[in-house]
């Protein structure tokens, strides 16, 4: 299995860049997502790869093989690609059964009668689709037609899978279950999977490697754990997580030998590991940290903040909690709600190890790792 | 919503009427329901001019096929006929047997001719864009507004040079190409509601341009093959203009002949009502056959736009 490597990839149209020069290398056997709002062109990344988008600039390879060139004017047609793809609206044809539906890949190769039965079986067998082949896609749930479309797909093993936000058509309960099952999927066939999709959960939870996208640009690419955990900027730390990471601003200001950052309510003090900043390089500071790095305490502690609840959220396993500091708001999530109430006072902590410090100008993170 | 609570707001409908005095006194809604017969009357009686009016030639034709020479100048037109005969239908099939065998040979062959290069067409333009295709599209409807008798004398000259005047090919050709605007369009308005994501799936699923019409498009296409073909074999059917230009004694289309028959010095009008009948039958047959269909069709595309 190759490789897929997308080399300066631009695509516009009219005047709006739908990419602006991509660059991603995507390994064999990852399940690669693109994540990004709707709009940033993770679709059209997908299609450019599937070759059903031509794109004005850029080439894409798959291992050794040259499949689309702007400057040669060269694009593979989508049927030579040996590719998969599952659509958002799983793209079923109305008028097969779902047994044709799955064999329609093989019919186009010319296979053997028998040799399609066996495949059709095996594939629809392993999505648990075998008692419905006669069926029509009238007659199928939504979850069974994404069935049947995963099915079609892997029938003819591909090079590369290809999904356009395969779950965002299913309810809540069904969307777990289908992210489970398809990252077991992926784990059985072993084959690169490419994924968009806008739901950050999806993104974190499935895949091996992630790349943002926002206005036709990447502006980060990573291991999730990396992604959540050291956001190269300001955009990927607000994009990723919810309830979003808090953002305070601030400028860096020396007092006693030691950096802080004044935020306006409180002069914070930089952890050991950032005081050797160089001050003078950064006006202007974002200051983020997470909301379940926001500590809250009934008595003042080191460090501590004063501050005011102002809503309360139960979601089930957690609770979020609306905090108003001198007027701005902050946002914490915490287990336990032991006696807390609103409009109660109480303190509040940032854990040094997990704040992250944003150049509020070029807006990238400070110390970001990679 | 469940049944109960239906009711139960029906309920509290009628006692908030009811509480507002909107349910009028007996004598009121007499009234209002004498009102609504009277303009159901007259509705009707203007219908049912309008039928007679519609029926009249129709019913005179058919009573005219089964009367005697003698009896046509004996009754009038209207009158059911003293001794029914079946005459004029023999004589009127010796004399249009072989132009009717021409029309439904020609007719049928142009009719899925203009049908499926319809259907191609319509299929590039929605679902294979290309540079221009937009005006290509606005070209082609612009040969719906063409009008036949602008282009007869060229047509003529074009069909001399190629050698097929006066044979069934002339029609079949003259009527596939004229047909093929009014079928683009309306396989074009049909397939612009089959989605992208179809076709996209078909090329990943590896299916060339050929295999996605062959078994995506085309199957899918019924409703608008009944459609345009009820609409084109109509319309070839009844074409005269070019019937009487393109053609002439070996190749006799039934419109001319029909036309023959009525022609001269003595129009024999029992003979020629009988012809008229059975002229008309196929079309009556195909709009039994395919109304339904048709129908489904017509509305198919009026929802779809």
């Amino acid at each position: 299995m190759p490789n897929v490597k997308i080399r300066n990839l631009v695509k516009k149209y009219g005047d709006i860049y739908a990419l602006d020069k991509i660059n991603l290398d995507i390994n064999d056997g990852e399940l690669f997502i693109l994540l990004g709002p709707s709009g940033c062109g993770k679709t059209t990344t997908l299609f450019s790869v599937a070759g059903l988008i031509k794109p004005e600039e850029g080439e894409i390879w798959f291992g050794e093989n040259l499949i689309t060139s702007a400057d040669r004017n060269y694009i593979e047609r989508p049927q030579d690609r040996n590719i998969a793809m599952v659509f958002q609206d799983y793209a079923i044809y109305p008028h097969m059964t779902v047994f044709k539906n799955i064999a329609f890949p093989l019919q186009v190769m010319n296979l053997k009668r028998e040799e399609i039965k066996k495949r059709v079986f095996d594939a629809a067998k392993s999505l648990g689709i075998d008692d419905l082949l006669e069926r029509k896609p009238k007659q199928l749930s939504g979850g069974q037609r994404q069935r049947v479309a995963l099915a079609r797909a892997i029938v003819r093993k591909p090079n590369v899978f290809l999904m356009d936000e395969p779950l965002s058509n299913l309810d809540a309960k069904l969307r777990v279950f289908a992210r489970a099952e398809l990252k077991r999927l992926h784990k059985k066939l072993g084959i690169t999977f490419i994924y968009v999709t806008h739901d950050q959960i999806e993104a974190l939870s499935m895949g091996t490697t992630i790349a943002i996208l926002n206005k036709g640009k990447i502006e980060q690419v990573g291991e999730p754990d990396i992604i959540y955990n050291s956001p190269k900027n300001l955009f990927v730390a607000g994009f990723i997580g919810s309830p979003p990471m808090n953002m305070l601003d601030g400028s860096l200001k020396k007092k006693n030998g030691s950096l802080h950052i004044d935020i306006g309510f409180m002069n914070y003090k930089l952890p050991n590991e950032m005081q050797k900043l160089d001050e003078g390089k950064y006006k202007e500071i974002v200051l983020g940290i997470r909301p379940e790095d926001v500590l809250i305490s009934k008595e003042a502690v080191n460090k501590s903040i004063r501050a005011i609840i102002d809503i309360i959220e139960p979601m089930g396993r957690e609770y979020e909690i609306h905090l108003d500091v001198a007027g701005k708001s902050i946002i914490s999530v915490v287990r336990k709600i032991e006696n807390l109430e609103i409009g109660e006072e109480v303190y509040l902590t940032f854990n040094d190890k997990k704040i992250h410090l944003f150049d509020k100008n070029t807006k990238e993170n400070i110390f970001a790792t990679n | 919503m469940s049944s109960h609570e239906v009711n139960q707001t029906e309920t509290l409908d009628i006692l908030d009427d009811l509480k507002w005095g909107k349910i009028q006194s007996s004598k009121a809604f007499k009234l209002s329901k004498i009102k609504k017969i009277i303009k159901r009357v007259i509705l009707y009686a203007i219908l049912l001019v309008a039928l007679i009016i519609t029926v009249i030639p129709l019913w005179s034709g058919i009573m005219s096929a089964f009367k005697t020479q003698a009896d046509l100048s004996l009754t009038s037109p209207l009158a059911l006929p003293s001794i029914p005969t079946f005459e004029p239908f023999i004589y009127a099939w010796q004399e249009l047997q072989r132009p009717l065998i021409n029309s439904i040979l020609f007719t049928s062959l142009a009719t899925i001719f203009s049908c499926l290069l319809g259907s191609i067409c319509g299929f590039v333009l929605t679902k294979l864009k290309f540079k221009g295709s937009n005006t290509v599209f606005l070209l082609l409807t612009l040969g719906i507004f063409l009008p036949y008798q602008s282009i007869i004398i060229p047509l003529f000259i074009t069909i001399i040079n190629l050698g097929i005047y006066d044979t069934m090919w002339a029609m079949v050709l003259v009527h596939s190409v004229y047909g093929i605007p009014m079928t683009t369009l309306l396989f074009r308005s049909y397939y612009e509601s089959i989605p992208k994501s179809i076709i996209d799936a078909a090329k990943t699923d590896g299916a060339g341009v050929m295999a996605i019409y062959r078994r995506i498009i085309l199957p899918l296409s019924i409703l608008p093959f009944v459609v345009a073909g009820v609409f084109q074999f109509t319309s070839i059917w009844n074409d005269y203009l070019f019937a009487l230009i393109l053609t002439g004694a070996k190749f006799e289309p039934a419109s001319f002949a029909l036309s023959n028959m009525a022609g001269g010095t003595e129009t024999a009008w029992n003979n020629t009502m009988a012809g008229t009948l059975l002229y008309s039958l196929p079309i009556l047959l195909i709009f039994v056959l395919l109304g339904k269909y048709l129908m489904q069709g017509l509305m198919a595309g009026a929802v779809k736009g």
